[in-house]
């Protein structure tokens, strides 16, 4: 024993065990998460269960069975549950989500397994997703064109029908919602900087007459403007209302669905494996590229996604000459004493200090001292709102520079200690300044270990959320930082992250069964949007490596 | 006894008593000190226009030193401090107000490893006269083309002036470094053992280059190899222990040296 010891043997089991549990942690961990994320983009049959009531009466439920468990039989006694069984028991109970939200208390119940009936998954079971109230599960009847109808389901061709419907009353949808959001939202916007001109030449005394009927004649025009775009879309929304669903629920009644409510049919009973992966990359493409919908419980993600790259390519911007200047002052000109000992120590300690104060720090100082300055100087028109003076992507991105400015620092000062001094000695003896070797040859020599440092930044600051809550995250932002009205980047606006969003889907969600996949899919995203961060900058690290090779030598 | 190649014997100065029209440079009483040791001892000596010096001496004896005091490299170590005066064209280049940038575009200096940039071929020869200002391609153009053919390279890059300087190999890029020197026409040309990492047949371009070199420019030239001393230089310094123990055209230096100590020294005796 004690020879095996000696051969160091142990010691190599003792660290590749380290090495593999580590592996084993964040590959389970991704696995995880890719599996519970991904696994509700799969369409799932829709069940049409009959069970048995406490009162011996039965009644029927439709819906998708979301989740099961194994409880004994004392805690189903216990929720108020009659079951034939001996104690000690295990019996299955399904979570099954049967929406309809407007039909009933809860979109979700649990079915305890002794208790069905009957169950079936019915071909012709439809799931209806729609703008409001969530999905509808129910077998589509009939469709009606102004309440008269126009086809059954006993005709043939009642799917494509049906799809046509669909198809022509989503385009409606879309088309009113780009109207909406690019015209009108235009026109608002413009009608907002004009009175906000208004009070600015009121404020410098300069509205004359000539101004005011200026500004009027403008307002006018616009509000023409506004009047036939919103009998645009009215009459879109009139032409959206025309086709109604007939569907009978679960109840067995027969309700009128409008079809400009709804977004898209699917039989998934009906499906077959081709079908469905199509289905299932739709759905991925749809929660990536749509905006949330019934506070965030439905829908998808994109101003989360938007908004956290936008951030961190802000932040990106502003870390990263901020950091590389100050490294090259304190590698390249600060003198080599105590003092700049204890900066390099105090900047190396920074990056320990919890996130959350660097929040505190960045409402504080930002948003409220700096922000409210430049309100006071440049937006005087606009107060008592704020314009800068109130949580913003601009303070959030500034606060998370701050944040990573330390690790910038650190890895750009190790790439300029790396740097031969034969170069800066060949560029000197060229006449070259000090200041000409760093910016010629330095800085783009040592810029691989800058991006070392940046995808470090860009790792910290993705996944960060506490400090953001303070300075510039909401749940819902109805504008995106960017958008087409004159100028463009609104660094003002407040914006929506991924990070904040899992915890808001998560925890703060009405609906907490109906969001528990969408965490999980959310948590996917980010770590893919991370990742895919992180690589493009990496690409970007191994090009500047391989450009600047001399260092090797 | 070394060999004295018959060029140098040609035409013999009077290094004592040189005009001002045939120095390049004059160094008076320089004293050198890292901190409180002393690396020079009062070396005085005139450097001739268009000839080549050869500084030697055993390792440690100061010629890198005083080689990189004549661009006042030696600015850039801290505990450095120079006494005494280098005149150029009469003006003390250690003088308060001098531009240093200014005196190094006229003093260029090669160094013992080639140091190109991570740049092209091309951008490495441009880059003294960027630094300039110079923008018009045409000039840089043939700034290129005359400072590789002075520097012997252009025949062999002339085609892959866009490939990155570390595709050349060492001797060319030594090569390179001395064209990057000359493009930007400097008066002196400093050589700090240019051939000591390189192998002996690029080491023999480099030194009929540095023979063709002096036509145009000063050379002066550190080196611990006394063959090559002998081979390119007209003028010879000795320098033992941070002093210059004897200053003598090259064929006198090597066949009748004045003092014991270079006569040693030459002889292999120590070093």
């Amino acid at each position: 024993m004690k020879q095996w010891f000696r051969t160091g043997k142990p010691w190599i089991w003792l660290t590749a065990g380290a090495v593999s549990v580590s592996l084993v942690a964040v590959i389970g961990l991704v696995l995880m998460i890719g599996w519970r994320g991904l696994s509700f983009f799969w369409p799932t049959a829709i069940h049409q269960m009959t069970i048995e009531t406490a009162s011996g009466e039965t009644r029927t439920l439709i819906g998708e069975i979301y989740d099961s468990e194994e409880v004994p039989i004392d805690r189903v006694r216990q929720s108020g549950v009659e079951v034939d069984a001996s104690e000690g028991e295990l019996i299955t109970r399904y979570l099954m989500k049967i929406g309809n939200r407007e039909y009933v208390p809860l979109d979700f119940t649990w079915v305890v397994e002794p208790t069905i009936v009957e169950d079936k998954t019915p071909t012709d079971m439809a799931i209806i997703e729609r703008t409001k109230d969530g999905n509808f599960y129910g077998r589509i009847i009939a469709i009606e064109q102004q309440g008269e109808r126009i086809a059954g389901y006993e005709e043939a061709d009642f799917r494509e029908v049906l799809f046509d419907r669909v198809e022509r009353a989503v385009e409606l949808h879309d088309e009113g919602q780009a109207l909406q959001e690019d015209e009108i939202g235009r026109i608002n916007y413009q009608l907002s900087e004009l009175g906000l001109e208004e009070r600015r030449l009121k404020l410098e005394g300069q509205l004359t007459e000539q101004a005011l009927a200026r500004l009027e004649a403008e307002r006018e025009r616009l509000q023409a403007e506004y009047q036939t775009l919103e009998k645009a879309l009215f009459e879109i929304r009139d032409r959206a209302a025309r086709d109604t669903l007939i569907v009978e629920d679960f109840r067995g009644e027969a309700v009128a669905v409008p079809l400009y409510r709804v977004l898209d049919v699917n039989f998934p009973n009906d499906m077959h494996l081709l079908a469905k992966i199509g289905h299932f990359f739709q759905q991925i493409g749809k929660f990536v590229s749509e905006p949330p919908r019934e506070a965030n419980t439905e829908g998808g993600v994109f101003p989360a996604i938007f908004g956290t790259v936008f951030m961190v390519l802000l932040m990106s911007v502003i870390v990263t000459p901020f950091g590389v200047v100050a490294a090259v002052y304190l590698h390249e000109y600060a003198g080599k004493n105590p003092v700049t000992k204890l900066i390099r120590i105090a900047v190396i300690n920074l990056a320990g200090v919890p996130s959350i104060v660097y929040g505190v720090f960045g409402l504080g100082f930002f948003v409220y001292m700096v922000g409210g300055s430049i309100d006071q100087v440049f937006y005087p028109e606009a107060l008592p709102n704020p314009t800068f003076g109130t949580p913003g992507v601009l303070w959030s991105a500034i606060t998370l520079a701050i944040l990573t400015l330390p690790v910038v620092i650190v890895s750009t000062e190790e790439g300029l200690a790396r740097i031969p001094s034969s170069l800066r000695e060949g560029s000197l003896a060229l006449g070259a300044t000090k200041w000409e070797t760093i910016w010629r040859i330095i800085v783009p020599m040592a810029s691989p270990a800058i991006m070392t440092g940046l995808i470090l930044a860009v790792a910290r600051a993705a996944g960060e959320v506490a400090p953001l809550m303070l300075v510039g995250v909401v749940k819902s932002a109805p504008m995106l930082p960017v958008d087409g009205n004159f100028p463009y980047f609104h660094l003002d606006r407040k914006f929506m992250h991924l990070g904040f969003h899992i915890y808001d889907v998560g925890f703060q969600s009405p609906n907490v069964e109906a969001s528990r996949p969408l965490v999980y899919a959310t948590s996917f995203l980010l770590i893919t949007v991370i990742v895919g961060l992180n690589l493009t900058a990496i690409g970007v690290r191994n090009h500047l490596r391989e450009k600047y090779r001399a260092l090797e030598q | 006894m070394i060999s004295v190649s018959p060029n140098n014997a040609s035409e013999k100065l009077d290094l004592a008593n040189l005009t001002d029209d045939q120095r390049a440079l004059e160094i008076k009483n320089l004293s050198l000190y890292y901190g409180e040791d002393r690396a020079l001892h009062d070396i005085s000596m005139s450097v001739p226009k268009h000839g080549v010096t050869a500084f030697i001496g055993p390792s440690g004896c100061g010629k890198s030193t005083l080689l990189r005091c004549i661009n006042r490299m030696n600015d850039l170590v801290e505990s450095c401090k120079v006494k005494g005066d280098i005149l150029l064209h009469g003006k003390n280049i250690y003088d308060k107000g001098v531009d240093v940038a200014a005196l190094r575009r006229r003093i260029g200096m090669v160094f013992q490893r080639p140091n190109p940039f991570p740049k092209s071929v091309y951008e490495n020869v441009v880059y003294g006269l960027r630094l300039q200002g110079i923008k018009d391609r045409r000039v840089l153009d043939e700034a290129v083309e005359r400072s590789l053919r002075g520097a012997a390279l252009w025949d062999e890059v002339k085609d892959r002036l866009n490939a990155s300087a570390f595709s050349l190999s060492g001797g060319q890029q030594q090569r390179l470094v001395i064209a990057r020197s000359i493009a930007i026409e400097p008066e002196i040309l400093l050589l700090d053992e240019p051939t000591s990492a390189l192998d002996p047949i690029s080491t023999l371009t480099i030194e009929e280059l540095i023979t063709d070199l002096k036509q145009k420019y000063t050379v002066v030239i550190v080196t611990h190899n006394m063959q090559q001393a002998a081979r390119v230089s007209d003028q010879t310094a000795f320098l033992y222990m941070g002093e210059l123990i004897e200053y003598a055209n090259t064929d006198t230096l090597f066949t009748t040296p004045m003092e014991k100590r270079t006569e040693d020294y030459i002889t292999g005796r120590y070093g």
